[in-house]
């Protein structure tokens, strides 16, 4: 068990910044998982980590030791691969039990730990069998108890259940956060999926273009975003950003509504955060203004509005049982305690 | 013409080609087949029917021909090259599929070029060479000479088996402790096991049927089967019968080799990785 320490972490392909002089600190038995969108350097971070990729410049610290010089092998890291890296010439039995096969531990004690590992993944019944005759979600376990047959000092885990359906990944999501707090290892978890990483992660690093954008617990980053992008990148529906302006303590659209009072001095232009949740659907004329529908979506659990609002389209969650029709109008209202102002020109948060 | 007419006739067309085409290809080996078991004096004679012999296979062994040693001979030459090759052929195939070098595809272009050398441009230069060296007819010459023959080859064959093992199963076995060897080992060899099999055979046969080399640089003690053919010319002319027996022996091993590669080969071809 150890804490990660990256300083001034660099990685350039020629001109191309994959990661661009970050510093992380990832504590002892934290699960900490880098989100961002495809190509922003998540993968990069978690190979340099594992020693798969050599950093231009900065080091990484292992507990107390520096690794940036040290093998693959002599980092004590496991690894979870997005598509597994099983190793399809063997059996399931010796997949799991190459990481101690190779590090040369007592034959005795191969077989017990292999067999408890297989348990913990439910993949006893599958010793014999190669990689080729399994399913998705049960190569996806195999790589799992390959991690866990050893107590390494790290995990790493690169989208490791990006490859499942739907459903199954629901399930083994809740099987690794089973796993992880049972475990206490020192967890780095890279996805692109904000679910994932909210339901996961003792802290989120956001990231985009090889820079994190905020490193916060999954409330902080949902409840003070640092910035538009990480704003508009963590929640589902995405949180509605209004163009407008700051007057006289209320945030005006473009399209010149005068819509709530916020506690921000005047300026020409700002963009107003809220959530869908934070929409609050009335009959016409009783919210703070009204507003055509667009579209209307009913996911089982509640409603989703579509609504047409001057010319930006913006989304508000409804009860569950509200039933409305496309071009009906209805009245919104937003709620005061939960809004975010945004600088354009920075991207940057407002505070209020 | 109904479609179904058509189809029949282009069917009928087909296997008239195929037929065709197996009949050109096969009259030599036939013709040979029956050669082999026949006398001296049926053999200038089309008779499919004759008393078949098994005497001309026992007198190329004997004296003068002494098939037996141009046998030995090329086995030797032709397992020990495929001995070496191999592994040699692995490393480097393996360094040029994961490593990026300064000069790498000049290398492998180059590597290549060799194979376009007409073997009679160098083959002076050998000759040369292997004189001052004390390395005419020796089957270390030819062993030597067979090496730089199918080296490219095999390089370039095993490359693109190593370059179908993926590299996430590598980078795995590397974090779970091998030291680069042991990847080697544990995971490239067996993965890559059919492709390097089938490798292998190809250099076999490149090896076992090559002819110029050993023709110019062996005359006594290292002379291989196809140029003991040449010994089969007696005063009566070309001895058919003779010539027949010994090709025969040459080409039992290439059946036997090229129905393993052809059930090897669909392997080293569909192999691959679980995803
Ligand atoms: N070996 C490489 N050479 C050049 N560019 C690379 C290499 N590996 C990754 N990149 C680039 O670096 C960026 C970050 O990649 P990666 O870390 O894999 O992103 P992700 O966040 O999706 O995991 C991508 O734009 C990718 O194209
Ligand atoms: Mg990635």
């Amino acid at each position: 068990m150890a804490e990660i320490k990256l300083n001034n972490l660099t990685k350039r392909w020629g001109d191309f910044i994959g990661v661009d002089d970050q510093s992380l600190h990832i504590k002892d038995r934290e699960f900490l998982v880098l989100l961002g969108p495809s190509g922003c350097g998540k993968t990069t971070t978690m190979r340099m980590i594992a020693g798969l990729e050599e950093p231009t410049a900065g080091e990484i610290w292992i507990g107390d030791r520096m690794v940036n010089d040290d093998l693959p092998k002599d980092r004590d890291v496991a690894m979870v691969f997005q598509n597994y890296g099983l190793y399809p010439h063997m059996t399931i039995f010796d997949n799991i039990a190459y990481p101690l096969k190779v590090r040369g531990t007592d034959k005795s004690e191969i077989r017990p730990r292999v067999e408890k590992a297989a348990e913990q993944v439910e993949l006893t019944e599958f010793l014999h069998r190669k990689p080729k005759a399994l399913s998705g979600g049960q190569r996806q376990r195999v790589a799992l108890a390959r991690a866990i047959v050893r107590t390494p000092k790290v995990f790493l885990m690169d989208e490791p259940l990006s490859n499942l359906d739907a459903k199954l990944r629901v399930t083994m999501r809740a099987e690794l956060k089973h796993l992880s707090r049972a475990l206490q290892i020192t967890t780095v978890y890279v996805t692109h999926d904000q679910i994932e990483a909210m339901t996961l992660a003792d802290r989120v690093a956001v990231m985009k273009n090889g820079i994190i954008q905020q490193l916060g617990t999954p409330d902080d980053i949902y409840n003070n975003p640092a910035n538009l992008f990480v704003a508009g990148f963590i929640g589902s529906p995405a949180m509605n950003l209004i163009n407008g302006s700051v007057t006289d303590g209320m945030f005006v659209t473009t399209g010149g509504t005068r819509l709530v009072p916020v506690k921000s001095p005047d300026r020409e232009k700002a963009i107003l955060g809220v959530r869908a949740d934070d929409m609050h659907v009335h009959e016409a004329g009783q919210g703070d203004i009204d507003v055509t529908i667009y579209a209307f979506e009913n996911t089982g659990e509640s409603t989703l509005l579509t609504v047409q609002w001057g010319k930006q389209r913006v989304i508000a969650r409804g009860d569950r049982h509200l039933r409305k029709d496309q071009d009906d109008v209805v009245g919104i209202s937003l709620n005061q305690d939960h809004l975010y102002l945004f600088d354009p020109e920075t991207e940057d948060r407002i505070e209020m | 013409m109904t479609g179904k007419q058509k189809k029949q006739i282009f069917g009928a067309i087909q296997t008239a080609l195929i037929l065709i085409a197996m009949f050109i290809m096969l009259v030599p080996i036939i013709w040979i087949f029956l050669a082999a078991f026949k006398s001296h004096v049926d053999v200038y004679q089309l008779k499919l029917f004759f008393t078949p012999t098994l005497e001309n296979f026992s007198v190329v062994f004997d004296d003068p021909y002494r098939l037996g040693e141009k046998l030995l001979n090329s086995t030797i030459v032709a397992f020990v090259t495929i001995l070496f090759a191999i592994p040699i052929a692995t490393l480097a195939a393996y360094s040029f599929s994961r490593f990026s070098m300064r000069g790498e595809t000049l290398m492998l272009v180059t590597i290549l070029a060799t194979q376009f050398v007409p073997a009679v441009v160098i083959i002076l230069p050998f000759f040369v060479m292997f004189r001052d060296i004390g390395l005419l007819d020796t089957r270390l010459g030819l062993i030597l000479v067979n090496l730089a023959i199918v080296m490219p080859f095999a390089i370039w064959m095993i490359k693109g088996f190593i370059d179908g093992i993926p590299m996430d199963t590598e980078e795995a076995a590397m974090v779970d402790g091998s030291s680069r060897l042991q990847v080697i080992r544990n995971i490239v060899l067996p993965m890559a096991a059919p492709g390097l099999l089938t490798s292998a055979i190809f250099c076999f046969i490149i090896a076992w049927n090559e002819f110029l080399f050993a023709l110019i640089l062996t005359n006594k003690d290292a002379v291989t089967l196809p140029i003991g053919l040449g010994l089969f010319k007696g005063e009566e002319g070309d001895l058919w019968n003779l010539l027949s027996a010994a090709g025969i022996i040459i080409m039992a091993p290439m059946f036997v080799l090229a129905l393993m590669i052809r059930k090897y080969f669909v392997q080293g071809m569909t192999m691959g990785a679980v995803r």
